[in-house]
């Protein structure tokens, strides 16, 4: 099949234009940045993670449900499970910054910043989320 | 002559009927004030946090067992029927779970089956629906209760809760004709009597539920004729002022029904869950019969002090309901049928003492004291009880061992014994899983923990190493060789633990071997101030000055902000506030107070992480290498502490989940003779070892801005192939050595030179 050097152009430049697509605040859940479920993720992890993993799930519900506190409750029980995901500090920041907390939403996106380092889609949505965390500081 | 008696007695009798009017009114404003203002003072109760379980999770089966029965549970020897119930066998824990109530989450209870595999969870499973259960979180332990003077427990009923054969059976027991009278009952006044004459003793009483009241809620426990009269008024004005159902539902939660160790049961909601683990709505006609039986004398028909005595008593209430047409025959047999049973209770002492001290100085700048016992708060904390046990139990047999294997630390006078104290945090959150503040409560209520301030010694030397990151790199060499200072004009000379043929050492190994000369020359070039700077930054509050001394931990600090500052490390150079505070909710479930992890960042995570990895190496290879036969064999950072004298010993560990600080000393300053490596190092293995379920055992994750090197163990430099056991070292990127080692290049030169500091490597890699 022949490419024409319109569609090689586009196709080069898609990624970059698909970062730059704007994102609504709480457009995260982990099927649409096409991470897989979390008890299928983890299923080869130990078993700390796994159960995090939930919590992390269950915290995310409650931010789209528009209830930070009750959030950052169970996004605080998954990080004593598993520090080491950087999932929850992103949702405790997001949950911080709909409390309206720029501080507390900037220390937990730095957070986030360190432990999804290798993951680019996340890595997105970290940046995307320090611009808002600016933007309330604002 | 006899119009005047008429006349006298007249106004006698005005008089009188007008001071008893006066009298009832003020009577009837008193019944008013105390019923319109707050009927009961209710301890307010504090919990640990919830605890997690999921499959694959390791844990203690006794720790476990042991919280289960705390929680409440009780123990069958059949599959639970009911909320409550467990059955232990060797492979699995049936549960039928309590109800969940927090500020954040409630769940109604159900059946789950906890299959154990050894110290592991292989599987939760629903009784009921076969369903996998992934996560698991069982109620918050009740670990203690602001009691007034009263020292009541009171779990408050409305009326309308109240199941009908309890009413009934509380009737049939003390005022069968309490829907009928107006606060007196003369009917059963002049049959009392009559009872008690033809027995020639008081037999039976004549006072109804409403004077019961009144006499409960108003007056003196005193015999006298003008109590007996004021009762009788008092009824009168309630039952003129309220109707039967609140005099029942008020009298239904004040009466006295038991006594649990120190603290009176009122009222049949608390009595319910006293004698039978359930709500009130959930008993049966047997139970309803008992608690309403109790009201004569509480204490002796206890089914606890006497079963028998307490079956005849139920049987008598259930005969009365009977002759009341309140039971049918079937049922009256059902009931006397029924086997007596209560549930069974532990009184057990304070869990947590200084954890609950630390707690209430926090509590009490929220809320009153007379608040804390009176308005029946909720409050819950951080506390993990699990840990709190092993804490507990891992300081009493560490102390005890020093003790046995050094009869000098033996003490007569209890409040002169070897102390020690314990911290646990997780590191990310700040959550304060534990605190044993002193060695027991009952004889030293000083918390060690938070407001001791001791020498840390070598456990501060991380923060001199830090300070020394913005200059240097693991791998820079120190003098290790003996120097002279002077402080305030007097000479001081440092010493190491002990003699080192080490003369020049890297900062990695100076850690690493707790090297005094290193750290005192390090810290000299760092300069004190920025030290001092540096334990400022990391919210140590103690007065440290720039003495030379201060690189050695010759400055006090308080142990819990010591295991604060700790945490940065574990937590890629941020800083949680320490919580042990989580929630508070009024007696209606209404949330208070809330208190979330708050965090502030103090270091980049590439240092946080390069004062990890050389903590590590504290661990695998230094001071702290005893772990390992301790049975600690996972990923640990930490620093021991011995402070001039043997005086205190310490070990600060962390993993990436977990952080513990232990401290061992006399409070009078006596030596232990023992370093923190001897004295506090076993305790924390000991704890660690008892706490399976708290550890991940994974590696420590390398952030962004470091960069790990294969460096010549003795220049330090970029290794070449000739360089004896080079070593892998993390540096901070752009701080990475740029020459390789010339020592031990190929050429002859560096042969000789290879040759001549052989020992010196040797000596390096002990």
């Amino acid at each position: 099949m022949k490419t024409s050097p319109i569609q090689v152009v586009f196709l080069v430049l898609l990624p970059a234009l698909l970062i730059g697509c704007p994102q609504p605040i709480l457009q995260v859940t982990p099927s649409e940045i096409e991470e897989p479920a979390p008890a299928e993720k983890a299923a080869d992890e130990n078993p700390r993670v796994v159960a995090a993993l939930q919590l992390t799930d269950q915290g995310r519900r409650l931010l789209e449900d528009g209830q930070p506190d009750r959030a950052i409750r169970a996004l605080e029980q998954a990080v004593g499970l598993d520090p080491t995901n950087g999932q929850n500090y992103y949702y405790l920041s997001e949950a911080w910054l709909m409390k309206e907390s720029a501080a507390q939403a900037k220390e937990f996106n730095h957070l986030a910043e360190i432990h999804l380092k290798e993951d680019r889609a996340w890595m997105i949505r970290v940046a995307q989320q320090a611009d808002r965390i600016a933007e309330l500081e604002k | 002559m006899l119009k005047k008696i008429i006349k006298y007695a007249l106004l006698v009798s005005v008089l009188i009927i007008f001071s008893l009017t006066v009298y009832a009114w003020y009577l009837s404003s008193q019944v008013e004030k105390r019923f319109s203002a707050r009927r009961w003072h209710l301890p307010s109760t504090v919990y640990a946090d919830t605890t997690l379980l999921y499959p694959g999770q390791r844990f203690n089966p006794s720790i476990f067992t042991k919280k289960l029965l705390n929680l409440g549970y009780h123990r069958k020897s059949h599959l639970p029927s009911k909320k409550g119930e467990i059955q232990i066998t060797p492979t699995e824990i049936n549960i039928y779970l309590n109800d969940l109530k927090t500020p954040w989450r409630t769940r109604e209870g159900f059946p789950v089956q906890v299959l154990a595999g050894g110290n592991r969870i292989e599987a939760i499973t629903r009784i009921d629906t076969a369903d996998q259960v992934p996560i698991l979180e069982l109620e918050p332990e009740e670990i203690m209760q602001f009691f007034g003077e009263e020292r009541e427990r009171r779990h408050l009923i409305s009326i309308e809760k109240v199941p009908e054969r309890l009413i009934r059976a509380v009737l049939a027991a003390e005022d069968h004709r309490f829907f009928e009278h107006s606060g007196i009952d003369f009917r059963g006044i002049i049959r009392a009597l009559i009872t008690n004459l033809r027995h020639g003793a008081i037999r039976q009483g004549g006072s109804t539920l409403t004077q019961q009241l009144a006499k409960n809620y108003f007056l003196t426990p005193a015999r006298t004729f003008s109590r007996k009269f004021k009762e009788v008024l008092l009824a009168v004005v309630i039952e003129l002022k309220y109707d039967k159902n609140e005099i029942l539902e008020i009298y239904l939660n004040e009466i006295y029904l038991g006594q649990k160790g120190s603290v009176a049961i009122n009222g049949f909601g608390e009595a319910a869950y006293f004698y039978f683990g359930k709500p009130v709505k959930e008993l049966t006609l047997s139970e309803a019969a008992i608690l309403a039986g109790l009201i004569k004398a509480p204490n002796h028909y206890s089914p606890y002090v006497d079963p028998a005595r307490c079956r005849s008593r139920r049987d008598a209430v259930l005969q009365s309901m009977h002759r009341n047409e309140w039971l049918s025959e079937t049922e009256l047999q059902a009931g006397l049928n029924e086997p007596v049973r209560a549930v069974g209770f532990t009184v057990s002492g304070a869990k947590a003492p200084y954890f609950i001290d630390y707690l209430t100085e926090q509590l009490k700048r929220l809320y009153r004291p007379e608040d804390l016992s009176s308005l029946g708060l909720s409050v819950y904390t951080t506390l993990d009880t699990q840990l709190q046990l092993a804490a507990q139990r891992a300081l009493t047999k560490g102390l005890e061992r020093l003790e046995r294997t050094n009869p000098d630390l033996q003490r007569e006078a209890p409040e002169q014994k070897l102390q020690g104290a314990i911290v646990v945090m997780q590191p990310k959150t700040g959550h304060i899983l534990a605190m044993v503040g002193g060695r027991d409560y009952s004889v030293s209520q000083f918390n060690r923990i938070t407001q001791a301030r001791r020498q840390p010694g070598s456990a501060f030397k991380p923060f001199v190493y830090l300070s020394g990151l913005a200059k240097f790199t693991p791998t820079t060499l120190l003098s290790n060789d003996a120097k002279s200072y002077t402080v305030d004009g007097k000479l001081w000379e440092p010493r190491n633990f002990e003699p080192v043929t080490e003369y020049t050492v890297s900062l990695k190994n100076a850690l690493k071997k707790s090297y005094n000369l290193a750290t005192v020359d390090l810290a000299m070039k760092i300069g004190l101030e920025e030290i001092v700077d540096m334990a400022a930054r990391f919210n140590l509050s103690t007065p440290l000055k720039p003495y030379p001394s201060l690189a050695l931990g010759a400055f006090e600090v308080i142990p819990l902000e010591l295991a604060r500052a700790y945490c940065v490390f574990a937590a890629e150079g941020v800083q949680p506030f320490p919580l042990s505070l989580k929630g508070v909710l009024d007696e209606h479930d209404s949330i208070l107070e809330q208190k979330h992890l708050t965090i502030e960042r103090l270091i980049p995570p590439a240092e946080a992480f390069i004062m990890t990895a050389m903590l590590q190496s504290v661990v695998t290879e230094g001071t702290a290498r005893s772990l390992r036969w301790r049975g600690v064999s996972w990923p640990v950072a930490g620093k021991t502490g011995t402070t001039n004298d043997f005086r205190d010993a310490w070990f600060v560990g962390y993993t990436p989940d977990i952080l513990a600080l232990v401290w061992v000393g006399f409070d009078n300053g006596d030596t232990i003779a023992a370093t923190g490596a001897a004295a506090a190092l076993p305790i924390w293995a000991d704890l660690m070892n008892a706490i399976p379920q708290y550890r991940s055992e994974t590696e420590f994750k390398a952030p962004r801005g470091v960069a790990r090197i294969l460096v010549c163990p003795v220049t330090g430099l970029l290794s070449v192939a000739d360089c004896p056991a080079p070593t892998e070292v993390y540096f901070l990127e752009g701080r990475t050595p740029t020459g390789h080692c010339t020592l031990h290049a190929k050429d002859g030169i560096a042969g000789k030179i290879k040759e001549s500091l052989k020992g010196v490597s040797e000596e390096d890699d002990r």
